[in-house]
């Protein structure tokens, strides 16, 4: 998060905006002696009120987000980051697949850009339309219950759940 | 009138007077005349100290000897954000102790930012016969052994309620201290406990009560136990479900589904740790009776969250992380036309950019479709002055504001100006409006906007925000309902401050913390100001060891008729008469 420096001029309170201040309130009227006693009194400098204090911004303290609700976050995400899930990937006509952690991508769009380097070629998936070159190659899975399907049909976490492993095969077939 | 007076009987008045239960109201009814104030101190039953350390509980107990319900706050607000450092205060045990003596027969105590002890617990525990009611909001200090305490003792306990508390939570087993013979609970909340409770105590205490209304239930119990639970308990009104994760098998979704059907009453939902989309549907029939749902744990994504919101029809309140994006708000001001209130949290509060496309426009989309909507907190990364305008015309009503855009000082995205004129518009035309938080790029005109307009405000949040000490000036000026003021990194120094120091005894508290404010204005403002305490809280070191020019790192002032408190640690020093003697 970009931490900005103390940008703001000095707060001098000048002689000219007193008038302003004076001319409003009895009730400045009332605790004029109060500034009074300030200037006399005290001898404070106005000027070295005028920077505030380097903003002492740390992420304990903001955003304003209550304790219980930032240690939720941070475990979750943990956990996003921390969770696997392996699965294998062959292409057709190579013997030696590969393996691939699904949870590391958080969608199709990214998993089809893993796969296309990968395995070197354009994949065709769910949302590709139009006429499609015989070097292309199509990505499918096996679900839970053995059937292959097309990637790209079901929302991203549904896939998630019903993959076993993939499979891209020549788009010609 | 005073012939009217006398010739009321006092049992007459009494009566009268049990139909008044604001404070408010009891409080002028005191002031009509010495005899109202005997007959209505003698039947007060409820008290609301909004400062434990304005009053000293004997003094409470001096004028109300017959007190039934306890509400008491400590720590000012900042303490939810880590400004306040731990051991500043807030303990009620003097409080307890006090009212073990005076009130046995208490009923309900409710605390907020308290230091509770285990000690406490057991006092309470043992003290009060007829005890029913006890909430711990944003509490620490005690662990399950205090509770343990409490389950064993309280016979004729209602209400549990440990909202947003630390518990020191080594043991689930608490839960059994509650006897067989218990069976009175009416609300139990443990959302907080970090760790498990004992499954089947807990749902053979569910099963056993069957006024139970509210169950808030913690982070580990997992999705294939809320099913017993809820089988136990069809006539809960709300509910916070633990973990809704589990691998997704036919079997357990129809069996939650099929228990979330059986509650015919449910009108909250919360919790929903870890949300396996999945199941979702299971809740899908119960959609169109709720009436508030809190999703501010659930990392679900935006079409998900449009397919629920879309059929809670009913829903008043929602609370949500930003994953709901622009378009699902869209579909809330689309569907949900009774939405009252609208909490959206960031879901990577720390990322340097936005991972949703949650923008100004959701907030608008929302104002413009409910037009109930009053109260907001809304976290964002961009907003324009335009977008607050339109929200300001769009809701008259709004009582309550809070916008945090995420980093600090950022303006209008669009115009690259201040945030002045759209927060003006807001103050302009919300002429109910209670709370306000401000962010985002601001300087002194914004106050000036809020002191001349914000005539009802009752508490305002600043940060990083104004030019100099007038920006101060008019919101102590100007706001004639000011109560309470927190205040971080704005260049606010002393003069506003003293100018306006007799304002400070008509609010309950204020804030201030990396500002301006010298160490010798307070001094100043203690040796005049004898009802306040001016407290500086500065962990750098005692502040006479620095020049008295020197500004203090934070400074809390409260209006007391206790003087200063005896229970400061180190780094807290309260400004008295004395103290001008005492530092030089």
């Amino acid at each position: 998060m970009g931490r900005r420096g103390s940008a703001s001029s000095s707060s001098s309170l000048e002689s000219s905006n007193y008038p302003a201040l004076s001319s409003r309130s009895s009730l400045y009227q009332h605790n004029r002696d109060l500034s009074t006693d300030l200037r006399l009194g005290l001898s404070i400098a106005t000027s070295s009120q005028g920077n505030p204090s380097t903003p002492s911004v740390s992420e304990s303290d903001w955003p304003p987000i209550k304790p219980f609700l930032k240690e939720t976050l941070a475990a979750e995400e943990n956990e996003c980051n921390s969770a696997t899930f392996f699965v294998k990937v062959y292409m057709e006509g190579i013997p030696i697949g590969r393996k691939l952690d699904l949870l590391a991508h958080d969608g199709y769009h990214n998993l089809i850009r893993t796969l296309d380097h990968m395995f070197n070629t354009t994949i065709i998936w769910a949302e590709m339309d139009g006429e499609h070159s015989e070097q292309y190659h199509v990505l499918t899975y096996e679900d839970k219950e053995g059937d292959w399907l097309m990637v790209g049909d079901v929302p991203w976490e549904m896939f998630l759940s019903s993959v076993r492993r993939l499979k891209i095969t020549r788009a010609d077939i | 009138m005073l012939r009217m007076a006398r010739s009321l009987p006092e049992e007459v008045l009494e009566h009268v007077f049990s139909f008044i239960h604001s404070d408010k109201d009891r409080n002028a009814i005191s002031m009509v005349c010495k005899s109202w104030y005997e007959i209505e101190r003698w039947c007060r039953r409820r008290i609301f100290v909004g400062n434990c350390y304005a009053v000293n509980p004997s003094m409470v107990i001096r004028r109300f000897p017959e007190v039934r319900s306890v509400e008491l706050k400590g720590k000012p607000h900042f303490a939810d954000f880590n400004l306040v450092p731990d051991g500043w205060g807030g303990y009620v045990y003097p409080w307890i102790a006090a009212m073990a003596n005076a009130y046995p027969w208490l009923e309900e105590i409710s605390l907020k930012r308290m230091v509770v002890t285990d000690e406490t617990l057991e006092l309470i525990a043992k003290s009060f016969k007829n005890f029913k009611v006890l909430v711990l909001s944003s509490c620490e200090g005690f662990s399950t052994d205090g509770l343990a305490a409490i389950a064993a003792n309280c016979r004729n306990l209602r209400q549990l309620d440990l909202r947003e508390s630390e518990v020191d939570d080594p043991s689930g087993h608490w839960l059994s201290h509650f006897p067989d013979s218990f069976t009175s609970l009416v609300s139990l909340n443990i959302s907080c406990l970090g760790s498990e409770v004992n499954f089947s105590a807990l749902e053979h205490l569910v099963g056993r009560c069957p006024n139970l209304r509210t169950l808030r239930l913690n982070r580990a119990v997992p999705l294939d136990r809320l099913a017993n639970i809820l089988r136990r308990a069809p006539q809960l009104v709300e509910l916070g479900a633990g973990t809704y994760s589990a691998e997704l098998r036919p079997d357990v979704f129809s069996s939650i589904a099929g228990a979330f059907s059986g509650c015919k009453e449910l009108k909250s939902l919360s919790g929903f740790w870890d949300v396996v989309p999945g199941y979702l549907p299971a809740i899908y029939p119960i959609c169109s009776s709720l009436t508030s749902l809190n999703l501010s744990y659930a990392t679900i994504q935006s079409p998900d969250l449009v397919k629920l919101v879309s059929q809670c029809q009913s829903l008043q309140r929602l609370w949500v992380l930003d994953y709901i994006e622009d378009i699902g708000l869209e579909a809330l001001a689309a569907f949900c036309k009774d939405l009252q209130e609208l909490r959206v949290f960031p879901s990577e509060p720390f990322a340097l950019e936005p991972n949703v496309s949650l923008t100004e426009q959701g907030l608008v989309s929302v104002s413009e479709g409910c037009l109930k909507l009053h109260s907001v907190l809304y976290f964002c990364r961009q907003m324009t002055n335009d977008a607050l305008v339109t929200i300001a015309r769009n809701c008259p009503k709004m009582t309550r504001f809070r916008l945090c855009i995420i980093e600090p000082r950022t303006p209008d995205y669009i115009t690259l100006q201040p945030l002045d004129d759209g927060f003006g518009a807001i103050v302009e035309h919300c002429k109910d409006l209670r709370r306000l938080s401000l962010s985002g790029l601001l300087t002194d005109r914004v106050f000036e906007y809020i002191g001349t307009h914000a005539k009802k405000l009752e508490m305002l949040s600043v940060a990083f925000a104004g030019d100099s000490d007038l920006g101060l000036h008019h919101v102590l000026y100007g706001c004639e309902n000011l109560r309470k003021l927190e205040i971080r990194d704005c260049p606010f120094g002393d003069k506003a401050l003293l100018a306006n120091a007799a304002k400070l005894e008509t609010m309950r508290s204020l804030w201030m913390s990396s500002c301006s404010v010298s160490f010798g204005a307070c001094k100043l403002l203690g040796q005049k100001m004898p009802r306040l305490n001016i407290e500086v809280i500065d962990e750098r070191g005692p502040p006479d060891s620095r020049p008295e020019s020197c500004p203090v790192e934070k400074l809390y002032i409260y209006r007391t008729l206790a003087g200063p408190r005896f229970d400061m640690p180190g780094f807290v020093w309260t400004m008295d008469e004395d103290s001008a003697l005492r530092f030089s």
